[in-house]
């Protein structure tokens, strides 16, 4: 056993043991461990293959950064891909296993595809899939392509259902604070004492940041902070990543309320999506640890020098008994010193010269400790398969070149290639600029109130990390004090740039990307190219666009780019860390909105009452209508045939409520009205309704409906369903920016009114059953497009308009909605007897068909007024919106399409809304998109046949005794038809005035 | 007369539901609600202002984003040039002055109350609901699950007031997202606000 758990130390609770599954053996942890620690602990190295060359890949870090250690946790609907074991809190029963790996772990097949590498390089899969005509072509590709999907690849998501709930939540604060490390944790303390409404969120499950990786003395100072911390009633979040900072201070946060507990309470959302409102933001999000390349870095038991640390003093985990530690800074060599002085024989390699820059008191401890130092040495190849077992180091020589060295035995390899600033979240708001001194990227110049504390700053050591982070808080609240952010510092110690080693003739793969199997020679192909750009990189060889977004491999290509450029790496630029800076779950995005609430359902008030009285809904936008309301057995064709000939029978009765409702109020409305439809509405007297267009300021038709006027300076508009909320928008706009000096007030009463279409020629016969006053509803009282506020019996007020949308003598009667399902007891009751039937959506579009009235089907946003064969109700008298641009010469083209009936040839025949309207007989029926199209269709139980409304140019006259078809190639083929007047029942309208 | 029937009727039965403990959420709703929008014209704000407050039998009419409240009823400046004026009849007003219309029936009124009642909201409203920023008698309008809706806090909790039709369904929202605190269904309060 190289890798162990000390019998003492770390910031674990040794007194709670946990058992969990790895690979179906049971292994044990401890409560405060993640899964990769726990693994370590049980000396467990080899944890999966990689993505395209199935390499054996184990822990390389200790955090988010991890891009070896992704394994599957759970099974069944909760098995969840590629979770990074070094971020997975441990709890007891927590499976976990290896992806991408078949048939086992040890032995998988895919590794073959390492031995081909070399045809599978960077962008292989641009050059090679044309294929060669010979063999095939694109064909040869199409099965190539299922081997290549099959092989290359992470963990696989469960095809269940996901079981669990998310949400999402909205916080708002005077500060954000990023990161609970030093940094964070005094800036939050800082900002909360001068005032400020404070939140800090940190993604690890406990505080404390790098002060958790270091020796049992940092508890007292973690101690301390923390209290400050609570003392100053900061809002704490843990377990809560900062993924993305947009506009204005918002910032996405994923909290995993539940991924850490083994039985979590049925009612506990799993993941919470929160959008945080900030007014300043302090990122304090430490730094990344970063290697540099050299052969086989990728095998396990190569790993971070921090990521050891990491497992020394917070998991009580020394991972191994022979540790070579590889460094071109100084932050190595207090982990070396610790490691040895926990009984590990440690060899240094630094790459430098002066490998002592720290000062004595370091090289002291280091000599005390008995660690081994090699100044001026790398390592060069890494030793062994599954599991490191040796390194060939090199020595460096003039001229940027290594020359192979001694080979030495470890079980460990530890690399510190210098430290990136986590500066991925600024990065979304500024470009990084790059530090030559430190050899990283900061956070650039931002306008925003965003400021970076701490190591994420450039600020190395804890103390003056602290002090970063206190300066920052007191900053964000103008609070008094030194404001002054320590400068930045050479705490890393004079680190020497270095990010590959490599000695001529000496082929090895060297991973900058151990994710994406992204190597060294691929950036160099990539040169080679002409992919130079760092955006053309990135997508060329993938670098950075795996799961850890390229934490720790992105400054390394870029450096290399930048070698084979010969320029400088604030030249070859950086690419921008996206959003999200770990991966957010898709359920966490959808929050609530699932399943039957994935958008919320619109009722009308008599909804129940239409269900007891059998109908069957359909939606209508958000709205649920009745669709049909079928009789014994009755299928949707049978039913609303029998309900639409009812209703031209007899009468029927349908729910209509979804119509949009406006009330108008004010002196000025019937100049507004005017205004805004095509038609005169200046003088339609108190007690009358009006049909009315509405255009857009381009002339082409908004929408259409009634506006009734129910005394001098009230009126009542109704639009169609589809559009309401367009119409209510834009009469809002219309008076608060266009016409603010006319004293209109406009307010949707949608809600308020619940309202039902009662047609046919029994109606007025119901109606006046229902009226507390029959002579109220009257042929006199109530003529053809009146309008009276009345009462039905029991005092149920409502209002009433003799409109019609079926070509019946029709009334649409409004009552307040609590009394909607009173409203339809009674007019059922007296239509009921009556032989009446209820109606739905179907019928309703059959009767409008019939008559050719027209819908949102057809005002489509792309007709004018004329193409509806409406353009006599455009008035020629008085400017409204619309009127000059409807006189384009575009929109007044007599070829233009316009509305008309179709109906088949052969009266039996049926066809599709969506078909092509073609001219027959021009040797090709269908060609190119036809002359016009359907827009509606039904069963006319009026005509006895198949009927239908659409478009084609120039309107019925153009095509008299022309043979059309309607083409419908992906479905019902061609049927021959013949196009006529729109209006195909009853085309003088004398039923509705009867 | 016919009887008023809610939206939400059948589905807001008193019930204990969620987590254990003691309920941090409390959901009620309130019904036979009578609501009133007393609207003015810019030149007219402030007479209009006086007729509303006296209906609502308040010494003076609210600011935007504000509300009073009486024995009498409740005053909610919903616009800048309107209010909502609630459990009371509205006042005569001339069209040259303002105008007045019924909206008693357009809305759902539901109260939610309790330690956790901010929280629950929040699951939904991107509102800010800190008490610096929403203390009792403040007033404002956000959307709940794509739906407008206005929000009152009053001495009693938070009064929310969604549209008509869409009420079931964030009911439905509501509660699924209050089961998480212990939360519990009361009954129906009526208005008397």
């Amino acid at each position: 056993m190289s890798a162990t758990r000390l019998a003492r130390g770390g910031r674990i609770a040794r007194g709670e043991e946990l058992r969990f599954h790895w690979n179906g053996r049971e292994l044990r942890g401890f409560r405060g461990d993640t899964l990769a620690s726990a693994l370590l602990a049980n000396d467990v190295f080899l944890l999966g293959r990689s993505f395209k060359y199935h390499r054996p890949r184990g822990v390389m870090s200790a955090g988010v950064e991890e891009s070896g250690a992704l394994v599957t946790v759970g099974e069944g609907a909760r098995r969840d891909p590629n979770v990074k074991a070094t971020a997975q809190e441990l709890h007891a029963g927590l499976r976990a296993s290896s992806q991408n790996v078949w048939p086992g772990l040890r032995f998988d097949i895919g590794a073959l595809s390492g031995m081909c590498a070399r045809f599978l390089p960077a962008g292989f899969y641009y050059k090679t899939f044309m294929g060669p005509r010979r063999v095939g072509g694109t064909r040869v590709w199409m099965q190539f392509e299922k081997l290549i999907r099959r092989a290359a690849g992470m963990g696989a998501a469960s095809r269940l259902p996901d079981p669990d709930n998310y949400e999402h939540a909205h916080a708002h604060c005077d500060a954000l604070v990023v990161g609970g490390g030093p940094a964070g944790l005094a800036a939050a303390a800082a900002a909360a004492r001068a005032g400020m409404d404070v939140l800090l969120v940190e993604q690890d499950f406990a505080l404390g940041g790098d002060l958790l990786h270091q020796p049992p003395a940092a508890d007292e100072k973690l101690r301390a902070l923390t209290a400050e911390v609570e003392a100053a009633g900061v809002r704490v979040l843990t377990r809560t990543t900062a993924f993305g900072i947009y506009d204005h201070g918002v910032v996405g946060l994923l909290e995993r309320a539940t991924d850490h507990i083994a039985r979590p309470g049925a009612h506990q959302p799993r993941q919470r999506f929160w959008t945080v409102r900030a007014k300043r933001i302090i990122l304090a999000t430490g730094a990344l640890e970063r290697q540099f390349v050299f052969g086989d870095n990728d095998r396990p038991g190569v790993m971070s020098a921090s990521a050891a640390r990491a497992y020394l003093h917070r998991y009580g985990v020394r991972c191994g008994a022979r540790i070579v530690v590889a460094t071109n800074n100084d932050s190595a060599h207090q982990t070396a010193a610790e490691l040895a002085q926990a009984g590990a024989e440690v060899t240094l390699l630094d790459a430098r010269e002066e490998a002592h820059s720290a000062g004595g008191e370091l090289s002291a401890r280091m000599r005390d400790a008995g660690v081994r130092l090699c100044a001026a040495h790398a390592p060069l190849r890494a030793i062994g398969r599954a599991r490191v077992r040796a390194v060939q180091t090199a020595t460096a020589a003039p001229g940027n070149e290594w020359i192979p060295g001694e080979r030495m035995r470890c079980d460990l390899l530890l690399v510190s290639g210098g430290w990136s600033p986590a500066i991925h979240l600024h990065s979304q708001r500024a470009r990084p600029v790059w530090d030559d001194a430190l050899a990283c990227f900061l956070a650039g110049q931002c306008d925003e109130p965003i400021t970076v504390a701490g190591a994420a700053a450039g600020v190395w050591n804890s103390e003056d990390c602290e002090r970063s982070g206190a300066a920052a808080g007191r900053a964000a609240a103008n609070a008094p004090g030194n404001n002054a952010a320590p400068a930045h510092n050479d705490g890393g110690g004079a680190i020497l740039p270095l990010y590959e080693i490599r000695a001529r003739a000496k082929k090895t793969k060297a991973f900058i990307d151990p994710q994406h199997d992204v190597t060294a020679d691929d950036i160099r192909l990539a040169h080679r190219e002409g992919f130079v750009s760092s955006e053309h990189l990135k997508r060329y060889t993938t670098l950075g666009m795996a799961t850890d977004g390229g934490k720790v491999g992105n400054v390394i290509g870029l450096a290399l780019m930048a070698e084979a450029l010969s320029k400088k790496i604030a030249e070859v630029g950086a690419t921008a860390f996206r959003p999200p800076y770990t991966p957010v779950a898709l359920g966490a995005l959808r929050g609530r909105s699932v399943g039957e609430h994935f958008r919320p359902l619109r009722r009308t008030p008599m909804h129940r009452w239409n269900l007891e009285h059998g109908a069957t809904m359909t939606m209508a936008g958000l709205w649920h209508r009745p669709w049909y309301f079928a009789r014994g057995g009755e299928n949707i064709e049978q039913a609303y045939q029998r309900e639409a000939a009812t209703v031209r029978a007899a009468v029927g009765l349908c729910d209509v409520t979804s119509l949009g409702k406006i009330a108008l109020q004010g002196p000025d409305t019937a100049e507004f009205l005017n205004r805004v439809y095509t038609n005169p509405f200046a003088k339609l007297p108190a007690g009358k309704a009006r049909y009315g267009i509405m255009l857009r300021d381009d002339g082409l038709v908004l929408d259409d409906g009634t506006t009734w006027r129910l005394s001098d300076n009230e009126y009542f508009m109704t639009t169609t369903t589809a559009h309401a909320a367009t119409v209510m928008a834009w009469l809002e706009e219309l008076l608060q920016t266009r016409w603010p000096e006319l004293k209109v007030h406009a307010t949707s009463v949608s809600e308020q009114w619940a309202g039902c279409a009662l047609a046919g020629p029994k109606s007025r016969e119901v109606l006046a059953t229902c009226a507390a006053r029959a002579d109220a509803v009257s042929n006199d009282a109530l003529p053809f497009m009146g309008v009276v506020e009345t009462e039905l019996r029991g005092g149920l007020r409502c209002r009433i308009a003799r409109i019609s949308f079926s070509g019946e003598l029709a009334f649409e009667i409004y009552a307040p909605s609590d009394y909607a399902c009173a409203m339809m007891d009674m007019l059922w009751g007296a239509a009921a007897p009556l032989g009446g039937c209820l109606y739905g959506l179907e019928a309703l579009g059959a009767l409008r068909i019939e008559k050719g009235h027209v819908t949102g089907a057809e005002l489509d946003g792309r007709v004018s007024i004329d193409d509806a064969g409406l353009g006599r109700m455009a008035s020629t008298r008085k400017a409204y919106i619309g009127s000059a641009l409807r006189m384009r010469p575009e929109l007044l083209r007599e070829d233009r399409p316009q509305l008309v009936g179709i109906m088949p040839k052969n009266r039996r025949k049926t066809f599709n809304a969506g078909a092509l309207l073609c001219e027959a007989g021009r040797g090709r029926d269908v060609s190119k998109h036809g002359d016009g199209w359907i827009t509606a269709v039904t069963a006319s139980p009026a005509l006895g046949h198949w009927i239908g409304l659409g478009f084609i140019a120039g309107g019925a006259d153009a095509w008299r005794g022309r043979r059309v078809v309607a083409a419908d190639p992906l479905r019902r083929g061609d049927v021959a038809g013949e196009i006529t007047s729109p209006h195909m029942f009853d085309p003088d309208g004398k039923r509705m005035h009867g | 007369m016919a009887e008023r029937v809610s939206a939400l009727q059948g589905a807001d039965a008193p019930r204990r539901f969620g987590a254990d403990g003691p309920p941090g959420v409390t959901l009620r709703e309130v019904r036979g609600l009578r609501l009133w929008q007393v609207a003015a014209w810019h030149d007219t704000l402030a007479e209009v202002a006086q007729q509303a407050a006296r209906a609502a039998g308040v010494a003076a009419a609210p600011p935007p984003g504000a509300a009073v409240e009486s024995e009498r009823g409740a005053l909610l400046r919903i616009e800048p040039l309107k209010w909502w004026l609630l459990g009371v009849d509205a006042p005569e007003i001339a069209g040259e002055h303002g105008a007045v219309l019924d909206l008693s029936h357009s809305r759902t009124h539901i109260r939610i109350s309790g330690t956790q009642a901010a929280a629950l909201l929040n699951r939904h409203l991107p509102l800010d609901l800190r008490e610096t920023s929403f203390a009792e008698g403040m007033v404002a309008s956000g959307a709940l699950h794509h739906v407008g809706v206005a929000l009152w806090r009053s001495a009693r909790g938070y009064e929310l007031f969604i549209p008509r039709g869409f009420a079931l369904s964030l009911w439905e929202v509501l509660l699924e997202s209050a089961a998480q605190f212990g939360a519990e269904v009361a009954a129906a309060d009526s208005h008397k606000i």
